[in-house]
């Protein structure tokens, strides 16, 4: 997975943790509806200063979900790294039967191997 | 039976069908887990591939906002520095490694698991196999030449042998396949839920967030254009003309987000019913051990028509 490019110099990633009340999804449909009911105002207001003060509590809102929406994944980061030894030991178990299958195969071949000494032998005393 | 030649032509096929079903009801159960291997590592490809792009496109899209914003103020910030437009990414580095080690993880254990239950056979098992049947012909030449007695192979008495060491060692992988996998499916089916559970998870957020992401660009675009005062009529129409195309696109991603999710469950529908056949609780378990008895006996026909017979 490539990675975004650096566009600019990251801001304080070290913001205080958000309490988990507020990353509930319901306190997060609550601020998404007053974003969305913003937006309609925005559309509706029939001004320019109207609209710039509009958006300037929408722009306020929608950095408050943008907050709880990078807290929620990181949340998920958690849990996805909890989830990878599991997986990792499943790919192990797997791999070993594979080795195990492998190994079959390179018993018959070794049969055929011995086969063909034996052969070389005979062919070598059937001279004589 | 010395000195005595056995004819080129081949045994009649219900022969090597009824060794193929020797084999099978020896114990081949592994084999009704093919189909639904295949079609289980077909749905992770897709979710894989589906998931990292949608990670990408959605932090991409994130940074293209907070840069815009950033444009938006330029006028109104005297010491505005492009170096210094505070991006936040959505999701940091740690969280998209961490991410991808699951999604490659869960790629590489769908791989795995359709390359054991539907490449059992390998062609470097028919080699080995078919080695076994000349080296036997081979040798019995020798033997004939070095005793009195000797016995001659022939090319389908060697065929024939090489068919059954092949069956064998399909039997014997098999075995293997039969006795470690289903365990391993079982065993991970809670955890292929939840990773599926958490994809969806992260795609509901991604959805929200990319939809007022793009609900920001918009507005950013409709306050520039009106804030504009120096574009003349062409200007200002291509300019508006770029509003719908970012609710296209805003529209575009949601319906790629929502499609990504639809496969996630399929996923973990897919993987369910893996687990359920690999436990044999699949009713329809019995067609397709029949339908896996066919298989294989055509394979192994297959594998003993590609044998020389001179």
């Amino acid at each position: 997975m490539a990675k975004t490019p650096k566009t600019a110099a990251l801001a304080d990633t070290h913001a205080p943790p958000i309490s988990p009340i507020l990353t509930h999804p319901s306190s997060v449909e609550a601020y998404q509806d007053l974003y969305n009911a913003l937006g309609r105002a925005y559309w509706e207001a029939s001004d320019i200063q109207s609209k710039d003060t509009v958006q300037g509590a929408r722009d306020a809102i929608y950095d408050i979900i943008t907050q709880l929406h990078q807290a929620q994944l990181e949340g998920n980061t958690a849990r996805f790294i909890a989830i990878v030894p599991a997986i990792q030991s499943a790919n192990a178990a797997l791999k070993s039967i594979q080795t195990s299958i492998d190994q079959i195969t390179k018993n018959i071949s070794t049969v055929a191997t011995v086969i063909a000494a034996i052969n070389r032998i005979l062919s070598f005393a059937g001279s004589l | 039976m010395p000195g005595k030649r056995i004819s080129c032509t081949r045994p009649p096929l219900s022969g090597l069908s009824s060794l193929a079903l020797l084999v099978l009801l020896a114990g081949c159960s592994a084999s009704p887990l093919a189909k639904h291997t295949a079609a289980f590592s077909s749905a992770t490809n897709l979710v894989v591939d589906g998931s990292e792009n949608a990670y990408r496109a959605t932090v991409r899209l994130h940074d293209q906002e907070q840069i815009a914003a950033a444009v938006a103020r330029y006028d109104t910030t005297p010491n505005w520095d492009p170096h210094n437009i505070p991006v936040t990414h959505l999701i940091d580095d740690k969280g998209l490694e961490v991410r991808s080690l699951v999604l490659d993880g869960l790629k590489l254990y769908a791989q795995t698991l359709s390359d054991l239950t539907s490449h059992i056979s390998s062609e470097k098992l028919d080699a080995a196999s078919a080695a076994v049947g000349n080296h036997l012909m081979a040798l019995s030449g020798n033997l004939g030449n070095v005793t009195s007695g000797g016995f001659t192979l022939s090319h389908t008495q060697a065929n024939l042998a090489s068919t059954a060491v092949n069956a064998l060692g399909t039997f014997l992988a098999s075995k293997k396949v039969s006795s470690g996998v289903p365990g391993i499916i079982k065993s991970m089916d809670p955890n292929v839920e939840a990773v599926c559970q958490l994809l969806n998870d992260d795609i509901t957020i991604l959805r929200r967030q990319s939809h007022d992401d793009y609900e920001q660009l918009l507005v950013q675009q409709d306050s520039f254009i009106r804030h504009a005062q120096g574009l003349s009529p062409v200007e200002r129409r291509a300019e508006i003309n770029k509003l719908p195309q970012i609710i296209l696109r805003q529209q575009t991603t949601d319906d790629m987000l929502a499609d990504l999710q639809g496969t996630i469950t399929k996923l973990a529908l897919t993987h369910h019913a893996l687990a359920a056949t690999a436990q044999n609780k699949n009713p329809e378990s019995l067609r397709d051990r029949l339908g896996e008895l066919e298989a294989a006996a055509q394979r192994l026909s297959q594998f003993y028509s590609s044998l020389p017979t001179s």
